[in-house]
């Protein structure tokens, strides 16, 4: 058992390090942050004084055990185009991405299940063949274009909710919320809608399908037989039933809601550690790009690592 | 849901109601810094010249006006200017501005740490004389200086010393790079990087309002599509800019409109002059035809502008025959001809310098960095196939494609350029002189075309205050440039920027938006 524990951990640490230099790899390939530095007016001189300071002159393995040293060590750099550390502006960003995540992840749940639910037991009816139908465009269709469609219809066109942004925050501690204001909630709607369509609509499917299979079971014939109501028979049975699957899915869609929440953020100009990303990107602003990709590997090898511990938990064979 | 929307669309409208004297406006890109020392570059320089001010500053067309310095005289025969002090103004803090301010903020601004030292490189020292006088001496005649330092921002020696930041840090960062402390019409209120930064007017500042903001909060909004949707929506009063696809479709719709104009930029294809050898293409390796003049003159008849105005840039935009435009000083008329589209004359030009059957050749050009530039590209390298060469058209984003200028792995390549004095001698030293470290000239002469007379007339120019011998100067400079190809300009550049229909500003032709000549109706 220990041994397993151990083993694994270690393998996540190797994960980590290699994206770690995979990442470092494709920095060389985005360009040079120098010209974003230095003004029109540089000299060449100029040019490579900043390059040898900021170490670019360096082969990128050089640049990326550096890296791994200082992050090691908790820091993290500065950032080239703030000109402040890079944990502070994570810290900073962290609060609006997690809270689009949160929010959009119980949409995507609660939404799901009900239409799940919904859709499996009313089978062949109407409403329940249109939401299959127009769920398919939640599945098919990019999320940026999701995205400005909304925006098109309830901002410019509807004139309801905020085209962009956060809305106004409430500071608590280190964390600013959104939540507290009736406009931070307003401009969570369509980015949370946005982001959580796609895993809203996969649960739906997921919960439909577990929903069908778990009707034909003969516990949910004999509960019929008891004369149990039919509400009892969906929720109290047939419901629960369904939840491991859907439990275990969700917990790993979390993942993805927080990483893929760049495009979102990029569209609603949300002020998370996403849009931070991409610029970061545009800017070749090296420190918060290799922050955020070990943020993000730590968090996916995190859930895995999680998982297959929770495996061993639960399945006796593995722990010899 | 159709009651809930009905209550967030009024609670919406009470909201907004309250922000009625407030400005909201987006632009691409965030000031990177609040230290006037530390970054040159327009969206920072842009951005504080709204807090901060310099000795001069420059009016609604681009004249230069008494701002800190209420008036200024040549020293002797050149040797350099004094300047005479306002008095009675206050920093945001309200500490006095006084002469001690003004050296304070020479030493900061052209110290090693410095981006903008460069526009000090003329200056041998600084004297002041009394409190509210200080000279400024040049180790040659500088005719010109009074009128490059419009950027140049003064600090409070006081605050910047008590706060640590007496240098510009631009690497860590320091308290300047977040608080500022200038004399200009708006203080910031709340600044947070690459968020949103909150303006709100000097109740002490010295000139008189014209703007009837009350605050005033920008956003940068990366997103075209986002900008424009916010503009549309009422969620920010202007967007800079406004795509040019974009744009007839805010102008059309009711509560926006666009406001165009030209931007100091004029667009060029330069050309490689010292590789003797292609590099790109089907004959890399071959002699490089762009070093005959015959055949960059080729290339100029060869591109229709006209044709890229109208259809890339729907009629925003205007021809230009030189590196500077009509708006800057030292443009004259002398030069005002450029060469005409001549589909049959290039060919004849080209089968002369022995290339009637053509060539190929790598066009290397950014796709991010000025509007709709990978179109243009995509349309020369089709103007160019009439006259039988074959470009063969590499596109990147602009953080790699300076590093590939610098490398100098391009055949011809596209390159915009703003002269930040607003004078034609800036783009003749960073685009056509010799490519000198020492001297810091040609920096942006990536190709390296050179010519003794150009070189030789730079320096006099730089010190000639005999205003027509020097328009003389800079008109054989440009004969020079012309006549050799040594770019091929084409236009300006379109300002469009975007606003509600209660909003009246002023463009100015350097792209900066100032804030105090807003008004919200």
């Amino acid at each position: 058992m220990l041994s397993y524990i151990i083993r694994r951990v270690f393998q996540s640490v190797l994960v980590l390090l290699i994206v770690g230099l995979v990442a470092f790899a494709m920095f060389t390939f985005i360009g040079d942050p120098i010209d974003n530095m230095l003004g029109q007016e540089r000299t060449q001189e100029d040019v490579e004084r900043l390059r040898e300071r900021l170490g670019l002159d360096q082969p990128f393995v050089v640049q990326y055990v550096k890296f791994i040293i200082s992050a090691a060590q908790g820091n993290f750099g500065v950032s080239y185009e703030q000109g402040r550390p890079v944990a502070d502006i994570l810290a900073e960003r962290a609060p609006a991405t997690l809270e689009l995540a949160a929010v959009s992840g119980l949409f995507a749940l609660s939404l799901g299940i009900v239409l799940g639910v919904f859709t499996a037991i009313r089978r062949n009816g109407f409403a329940a063949n249109l939401i299959m139908g127009t769920s398919l465009i939640g599945v098919s269709l990019p999320t940026f274009l999701i995205g400005i469609l909304l925006i098109y219809v309830f901002s410019v066109e509807l004139d309801w909710l905020p085209s962009f942004g956060r809305g106004e925050t409430v500071q608590i501690g280190g964390w600013t919320t959104g939540f507290l204001t009736g406009s931070g909630l307003r401009a969570l709607i369509l980015p949370a809608i946005t982001l959580g369509l796609y895993q809203m609509t996969l649960i739906m499917r997921l919960v439909r399908s577990e929903m069908l299979e778990v009707l034909r079971q003969d516990y949910v014939r004999f509960a019929r037989a008891r004369g149990l109501s039919e509400r009892a028979v969906t929720f109290r049975h047939a419901l629960k039933n369904t939840m491991v699957p859907v439990i275990t899915v969700t917990g790993l869609q979390l993942g993805s809601i927080i990483a893929f929440a760049i495009i979102t953020e990029t569209v609603f100009q949300w002020p998370g550690v996403g849009l931070l990303f991409i610029n970061a990107v545009q800017f070749v602003d090296i420190p918060v790009m290799a922050a955020y990709l070990m943020l993000i590997s730590l968090m996916f090898v995190a859930i895995n690592l999680a998982v297959d511990l929770l495996y061993v938990a639960i399945d006796p064979r593995l722990r010899t | 849901m159709f009651r809930f929307a009905a209550i967030s669309a009024l609670a919406l409208t009470v909201a907004s109601s309250a922000y009625a004297e407030s400005f909201r406006w987006a632009g691409t890109t965030d000031p990177q810094t609040m230290d006037p020392h530390a970054v040159n570059s327009a969206p920072v320089l842009g951005f504080l010249n709204n807090v901060y001010e310099g000795l001069v500053r420059r009016g609604k067309d681009m004249a230069v006006q008494p701002a800190l310095a209420t008036a200024w005289e040549p020293i002797g025969e050149g040797e350099g200017w004094r300047f005479t002090l306002r008095q009675g103004v206050k920093f945001h803090d309200g500490s006095d501005f006084t002469a001690e301010d003004v050296l304070f903020s020479y030493e900061r601004a052209s110290s090693e740490a410095s981006d903008t030292r460069s526009w000090f490189a003329p200056v041998s020292g600084v004297n002041v004389v009394d409190d509210y006088t200080v000279d400024i001496l040049t180790s040659a005649p500088n005719p010109l200086f009074p009128s490059s330092i419009a950027n140049w921002m003064i600090m409070d020696k006081g605050w910047t010393e008590a706060n640590n930041a007496a240098r510009p840090d631009k690497e860590n960062g320091n308290y300047a790079t977040l608080n500022v402390n200038g004399t200009g019409a708006f203080m910031l209120k709340d600044r947070q990087p690459g968020l949103t930064t909150t303006l709100a007017p000097f109740a002490g500042w010295w000139d008189e309002a014209e703007h009837n903001i009350t605050e005033a909060t920008f956003t940068p909004i990366d997103n075209p599509a986002t900008s424009v949707a916010a503009l549309l929506s009422g969620d920010v009063d202007m967007i800079n800019p406004v795509p040019i696809q974009d744009a007839a479709r805010v102008d059309e719709r009711d509560g926006t409109k666009v406001i165009r104009g030209v931007e100091a930029r004029v667009i060029m294809l330069g050309f490689g002059h010292e590789a003797d050898t292609l590099k790109y293409g089907a004959m890399a390796g071959k002699p490089n035809p762009f070093q005959d003049v015959r055949v960059r003159e080729a290339v100029a008849k060869a591109i229709n502008v006209d044709a890229i105005l109208k259809t890339i840039m729907r009629g925003s935009a205007e021809s230009v025959s030189q590196l500077v435009t009509p708006a800057m000083s030292g443009y004259s008329d002398a030069n005002a001809d450029r060469p005409a589209y001549d589909v049959e004359g290039a060919k004849a030009l080209l089968a002369e310098a022995g290339y009637a059957d053509g060539f190929s050749f790598g066009l290397k050009c950014p796709n991010n960095r000025y509007l709709n530039d990978e179109a243009v590209c995509q349309a020369v390298t089709g103007m160019l196939a009439r006259v039988g060469i074959t470009a063969e058209l590499e596109a990147m984003p602009v953080q790699n494609y300076w590093p590939e200028l610098r490398a100098d792995n391009f055949d011809m390549y596209l390159l915009g350029w703003s002269p930040g004095t607003f004078d034609h001698e800036h783009p003749v030293r960073f685009l056509v002189s010799t490519p000198n470290a020492e001297k810091k000239l040609g920096s942006w002469n990536f190709g390296g075309f050179s010519d003794a007379r150009v070189d030789e007339l730079l320096p006099m120019i730089q010190s000639e205050i005999d205003a027509e011998k020097r328009q003389g100067m800079v008109d054989e400079v440009t004969a020079i440039y012309q006549n050799a190809h040594a770019y091929v300009p084409m236009y300006v550049q379109p300002l469009v920027w975007g606003t509600r229909d209660n909003i009246a500003l002023t463009q100015r032709p350097d792209n900066f938006f100032i804030l105090r000549w807003v008004t919200v109706n």
